[in-house]
């Protein structure tokens, strides 16, 4: 009949299409092994993973797959072994990591720089201020500040800053936005509302070079000492039997290496230099 | 006088232990004794809820009596003929009030039952049942299941049991919302069953007219039970009756 | 809106340029789509038909537990699966977390209760009818089984075609267990959440085009293949008439 003979074509073609699927998702082609690189939405969104990875391949011969995720996720993957190394910045949450025994060492390798923004008016004159002095302003003059509120490496620096300014951390202030989103969203939140934020650099450069200023923020205060997100690579601990610490070990060498440290301060987001290399000072 | 071909005793039969079989009802038979003759067309009328669909799937073995004993073409209808009710099923085919067409095309539904049977495609004898039916093969041997008004659909389905050429045909209501035309093409073909094979047929329902035309005796039924025919019906011994 | 005409000539560009990172992300949901429907279809047709069709102590409580799963959360399902299949869960030693089986998995979890679901609501709604018409026609116990499966298969094709659609636009956990690692586990739906995160909203709306793009190709590949073995290309009725 027809018609059977049609099924049975159709499920020929179903079978033909799982056979195609599980044999290309079991061999590897390339003689290269992977590295689980655990890591956070900044290393991966703003293309420096994409640039080092062909060099890392052809130096180490690793090529490495990484699982962007906030940090606290990312720390999570790493407690379960789930990835063979974590690259991350949040200083605190990290040594905390280590002494419940997660993970074994910590390098710092390179950092970036978070900046304070808000609105060109600048209803809390914070201009020029440091960044203790601008957060006393902000919340003195009860002007509108948006948090990411989503525990992201971001949020963690923003509260650590209002604990420098010796502030209590803001909650239910109604000044106070908690916006449990991405950097982009709350910086369009924060265009939209009128609000100060503090965001990373490579967010900011990427949102400005898109915006070409219409949104009406700008930055307000940067460069000082406590705006900088040390990075760091974190071996994980032997308790994890089945990831590869030779390869994670390898990974961190090479990013530490000159060749590794002159890679990074080489990549550029719209012309700018976004990771400054600092390993071993 | 040879057997006849049904014969019940001190039968009692009710929904509940058939599960499965048709919507859960209040109707419930009792039937002390009947007897039908082969070759005989006995018209079944009564009321609603008066048991008729009940007797018809009884008499087409989708329904077992709770208690009496069922005789077919001389045999007892016991457990383990039960257990092989298909093969019984195969014998007295019934076009039911709940009987569907199956979503194939008219050909394939009235091939479905030779199907089953372990016979092969045989196009003639679905043209040949289509006809009888009155549908003209070449124009709906081909057509969907979807593609029928609902007097052409009740049509194929009597030509898939026609075609089936069965002992005994049992009809529930094969003409309810039907034309006057497709009404009197099912009573020619029943008729020409009987002619052709000398099937034996038991066929229930309302329109008295259409039912007397057909039968070759009409038998009431209230409340579960079989009663007397009304004086003058009665012609000849088809059906023997006990209420 | 500018995202949108730019999202179109980006989606063209990515296609007519074969975009690796495109073309990857579109093998990867293909696989992942694949391996997951077969899967529920696989386990949820036999399971949804025994449910529809059988009458078993408990399955009320069954059917409740099955259509209560529809509305559990994609982000759940993501995280119950990542507890199992990370490396210190009960099956991490499977090494399935942040791969392609991994997901499919994930997604088998959310296509199931779909399939299971629809199955059943379809085979209980023509069961009684279509049991009785297949027993009068003479069918034995195992063809009764075999045609009431095949006469459910438009509704199993439509239930298939829903669960398709939830699992191809699937994200919660397409990104939770498989980590959207680039050229392996990113998928369609996950590489438009990065672009979005990335502020690349026009890349995000080109990837949806895309992805709209294959969903469309799918349905009409179905649609072809449906039309064909039905010997016509309209829909169907439901029903079919009282016969």
């Amino acid at each position: 009949m027809r018609k059977l003979s049609l099924n049975k074509s159709l499920a020929l073609a179903l079978l033909l299409a799982f056979a195609c699927a599980t044999t290309a998702f079991t061999a590897t082609p390339s003689a290269a092994e992977d590295i689980k690189l655990g890591t956070t939405t900044s290393t991966a969104d703003t293309g420096l993973l994409d640039y080092l990875e062909p060099m890392v391949l052809k130096d180490t011969g690793l090529t490495m797959r990484w699982i962007a995720v906030g940090t606290g996720k990312a720390l999570e993957h790493g407690k379960n072994c789930d990835v063979d190394v974590l690259m991350v910045h949040a200083p605190g949450a990290e040594k905390k990591f280590i002494e419940e025994g997660n993970g074994v060492s910590r390098a710092e390798f390179m950092y970036n720089d978070f900046v304070l923004v808000g609105p060109v008016k600048d209803p809390a004159k914070i201009k020029g201020k440091g960044v203790a002095d601008s957060l006393k302003a902000i919340a003195g003059a009860k002007a509108p500040f948006a948090s990411r509120g989503d525990d992201s490496g971001t949020h963690k620096m923003e509260q650590n800053l209002w604990k420098v300014a010796s502030l209590p951390v803001p909650d239910k202030d109604s000044w106070y936005i908690g916006v449990g989103q991405g950097m982009l969203a709350t910086l369009r939140i924060a265009a939209e509302r009128g609000a100060y934020t503090l965001t990373d650099r490579g967010t900011w450069i990427k949102y400005e070079a898109k915006d070409q200023g219409k949104s009406g923020l700008a930055i307000l205060s940067e460069g000082d000492k406590a705006l900088l997100n040390q990075y760091s690579i974190i071996q994980l601990a032997p308790k994890c039997t089945s990831i590869k610490h030779a390869a994670a070990k390898k990974l961190e060498a090479w990013f530490l290496s000159p060749v590794g440290q002159k890679a990074i301060a080489s990549f550029k987001l719209e012309g700018k230099q976004l990771f400054f290399p600092n390993a071993g000072k | 006088m040879s057997a006849p071909l049904y014969r019940l005793r001190g039968v009692e039969a009710g929904y509940g232990e058939a599960a499965g079989l048709g919507p859960l009802a209040a109707s419930v038979l009792h039937v002390p004794e009947l007897s039908i003759a082969h070759g005989s067309i006995v018209g079944l009328a009564g009321h609603n809820g008066s048991g008729k669909s009940t007797l018809l799937k009884l008499l087409g073995f989708l329904l077992s009596p709770s208690m009496g004993d069922v005789y077919f073409d001389g045999r007892l209808v016991d457990q383990a003929a039960l257990r092989a009710g298909h093969l019984l099923r195969r014998r007295a085919v019934l076009l039911g009030q709940d009987t569907c067409l199956l979503k194939r095309s008219v050909a394939a539904n009235v091939f479905y039952g030779l199907k089953v049977r372990g016979l092969g495609a045989d196009r003639r004898a679905v043209d040949w049942a289509l006809e009888l039916v009155g549908l003209d093969p070449v124009l709906f041997a081909r057509r969907a299941w979807y593609e029928l008004s609902g007097g052409e659909a009740q049509r194929v389905a009597l030509a898939a049991r026609l075609v089936l050429r069965p002992k005994v045909l049992l009809l529930d209501e094969p003409t309810a919302s039907l034309d006057e035309e497709s009404a009197l093409r099912i009573r020619e073909a029943s008729l020409a069953a009987r002619e052709q094979w000398g099937a034996t047929l038991v066929a229930v329902s309302h329109d008295m007219i259409w039912l007397r035309s057909l039968s070759d005796e009409i038998v009431f039924m209230r409340g579960g039970r079989l009663t007397e025919a009304p004086s003058g019906i009665h012609g000849w011994s088809a059906v023997s009756v006990s209420a | 809106m500018d995202y949108f005409s730019e999202g179109l000539t980006k989606a063209v560009a990515l296609l007519l340029a074969l975009d690796p990172e495109t073309f990857s992300a579109v093998w990867a949901t293909a696989s992942v789509t694949a391996l997951a429907l077969i899967a529920s279809l696989l386990m949820g047709l036999p399971l949804g038909f025994a449910l529809g069709h059988f009458h078993f102590p408990g399955r009320r409580g069954v059917r409740l537990f099955v259509d209560w799963m529809l509305s559990l959360p994609t982000v759940v399902i993501g995280l119950i699966v990542y507890a199992f299949l990370t490396a210190r869960g009960p099956l991490g030693e499977w090494g399935l977390l942040f791969s392609v089986p991994g997901m499919a998995l994930g997604l088998t979890l959310l296509g199931l209760p779909i399939i299971i679901s629809m199955t059943a609501t379809a085979v209980e709604s023509t069961d009684s009818r279509l049991t009785q018409t297949l027993l009068s026609l003479g069918a034995d116990r195992w063809q009764l089984l075999w045609a009431t499966l095949t006469e459910a298969r438009f509704a199993m094709a439509l239930a298939a075609a829903t669960a398709f659609g939830r699992i191809v636009s699937e994200v919660g956990i397409a990104m939770m267990v498989g980590g959207n690692i680039k050229w392996q586990t990113r998928t369609i739906t996950t590489a438009i959440a990065l672009e979005t995160g990335k502020g690349e909203f026009a890349t995000g709306i080109a990837l949806g085009i895309v992805l709209m793009i294959v969903a469309l190709v799918v349905n009409l590949l179905v649609g072809l293949l449906r039309g064909r073995a039905n010997g016509s290309a309209g829909g169907h009725r439901a029903g079919g008439g009282r016969t």
